[in-house]
């Protein structure tokens, strides 16, 4: 269909013609916008949208990079900032750093944790656990001799619960080593990790409610409460480091964890003295208790 | 820097410095203020349906590369560049350049806009007008196409429209001149043609 009625307004000058052409191709533009419908709520939900994918690929707070230099230097005070920050790095899309989102009792927490536990705890409300999760088992076992043989120190074994069923050893990134300790029990499984302490962090526990710190030692002294130990009741996400088929490569890993404590005690043979323990597998906070007390039957 | 978009001013910098010293929420600031221009840009760069995702990875990408955001510059225009990236790669990746009819297809989406009072007569040229410059900017180089919907269908000013494209000054402004010349010579006297379908 002809539209001759529309066809003066388009007979100009050429010169008026190329004058209103930015005009068009604003409005052209503009006419984009309202697919999608309402601005402010589509903005809204890509807040949202954008929020919580940075908190759910656990995106590093992107850190300043010096000066307007070029890529050589970029990368320099990437590195240097990624060594002065090395514990707390772990495997993120952009390829640098963990930060956390913290609430601050939950930093404390993990500044108190950076201090003894390898385990970082970082709030993330966003980090729902899947339902049904089970403790995964040891693998392959290996004799509590070799373990220690390969991991360079001595498993400590609970009493309260015996002889493990199996054990195993995990590489770890930088020659570090886990020692895993298995039992079956009633058709799951209760498994204690444990690792020297001094090591950077290698568990991520992502939770959305604060753990609870318990003592261990019934003499709690007036500074504050001796051999600490953090309770999760709740089934959180855990992240930690797996390595490949072939060995050399070590990639984060992610699961859902169950109620877990998680203490440390002073070790022989270890190398700065302590080690970090993760009970998993035993619903009952007093016997979660009761097994990390055990360790000490043993020194 | 500041900026005004969906009539929110927002200090772009202080945001910028609140997101690199740990506070991810700010940036709530940053996509708050541009994802209607952003939407824009995927759309006039050919997302279509995408448009939204592509916004969203090019939000996450835009914070994961934040570190590297120059001090003093305009947040818009290194963003845009960043949404016509991942424009491109989507597209790319799912192998379906938005072909002309795809953007008819969107720009018909955008036709409720026109008031129901409106002459039809009036609509009808509208919308032939429309896509008589569609056609026209899809004939063009992509240099060209890219020169004229930064500035214009993007609303972005010369400096903008440098930084996002990486030209220097002077190429945007020759750049401009010969795309604006070239669609005029592709929309010959306005005159819409007989029936819809000049454009394939």
């Amino acid at each position: 269909m002809s539209v001759s009625d529309g066809r003066e307004s388009y007979d100009g000058e050429a010169a008026d013609a190329a004058s209103r052409l930015p005009d068009e191709l604003r409005a052209l533009g503009r006419s984009l916008d309202a697919r999608g419908g309402g601005g402010a709520v589509g903005s809204e939900s890509m807040v949202e949208r954008v929020l919580a994918q940075i908190l759910a690929e656990q995106i590093p707070v992107p850190v300043q990079e010096a000066g307007p230099t070029g890529v050589r230097a970029r990368l320099r005070a990437v590195r240097r900032w990624m060594r002065l920050r090395r514990r707390a790095l772990a495997a993120a899309v952009c390829g640098l750093l963990t930060v956390l989102v913290l609430t601050p009792p939950v930093r404390a927490a993990v500044f108190d944790w950076f201090g003894f536990g390898g385990v970082e705890v970082r709030y993330d409300p966003s980090a729902v656990p899947s339902a049904g999760a089970v403790v995964p088992g040891c693998g392959r076992s290996v004799t509590l001799e070799e373990a220690r043989r390969q991991a360079g120190f001595e498993p400590v074994v609970p009493d309260a619960l015996g002889v493990p069923d199996a054990v195993s050893v995990t590489g770890e990134p930088q020659g570090r080593f886990l020692v895993s300790l298995c039992w079956r029990e009633g058709g799951h499984t209760v498994r204690v990790d444990e690792y020297p302490a001094r090591l950077d962090v290698g568990f991520v526990k992502a939770v959305r409610e604060l753990p609870e710190w318990l003592s261990l030692d019934a003499t709690v002294s007036p500074d504050g409460i001796r051999d600490p130990a953090l309770w999760f009741a709740r089934p959180h996400l855990l992240s930690f480091w797996l390595v490949d088929g072939d060995g050399d490569r070590y990639t984060r890993e992610e699961r859902t964890a169950g109620p877990t404590l998680l203490w440390t005690r002073a070790a022989g043979g270890v190398p700065g003295g302590d080690l970090t323990f993760r009970l998993e597998g035993v619903v009952s906070k007093p016997r979660a208790v009761e097994i990390a007390k055990s360790l000490d039957r043993h020194q | 820097m500041k900026t005004r978009e969906g009539g929110r001013i927002v200090d772009e910098a202080a945001v910028i410095a609140r997101v690199r010293a740990g506070e991810p929420e700010a940036y709530a600031e940053l996509v708050r203020a541009h994802t209607g221009i952003a939407l824009r840009a995927a759309a006039a760069l050919g997302a279509g349906a995408d448009a939204e995702d592509v916004v969203q990875q090019a939000f996450v990408k835009a914070y994961c590369a934040l570190g590297r955001f120059r001090d003093g510059a305009a947040f818009k225009p290194w963003l845009l560049s960043i949404v016509a990236n991942e424009t491109r790669n989507t597209v790319r990746t799912a192998a379906r350049q938005r072909t002309l009819a795809g953007r008819e297809a969107a720009f018909a989406e955008a036709e409720p806009l026109i008031p129901e009072s409106a002459d039809p007569a009036v609509a009808t040229l509208e919308t032939e007008r429309r896509a008589a410059l569609l056609s026209a900017l899809e004939q063009l180089s992509e240099e060209h196409r890219l020169v004229v919907t930064y500035r214009y269908l993007l609303e972005m000013d010369e400096p903008e429209t440098a930084q996002a494209l990486g030209w220097p000054r002077g190429t945007v402004k020759s750049r401009l001149n010969r795309a604006l010349k070239k669609l005029g010579r592709l929309l010959p006297d306005f005159r819409p043609r007989e029936g819809g379908d000049e454009c394939e």
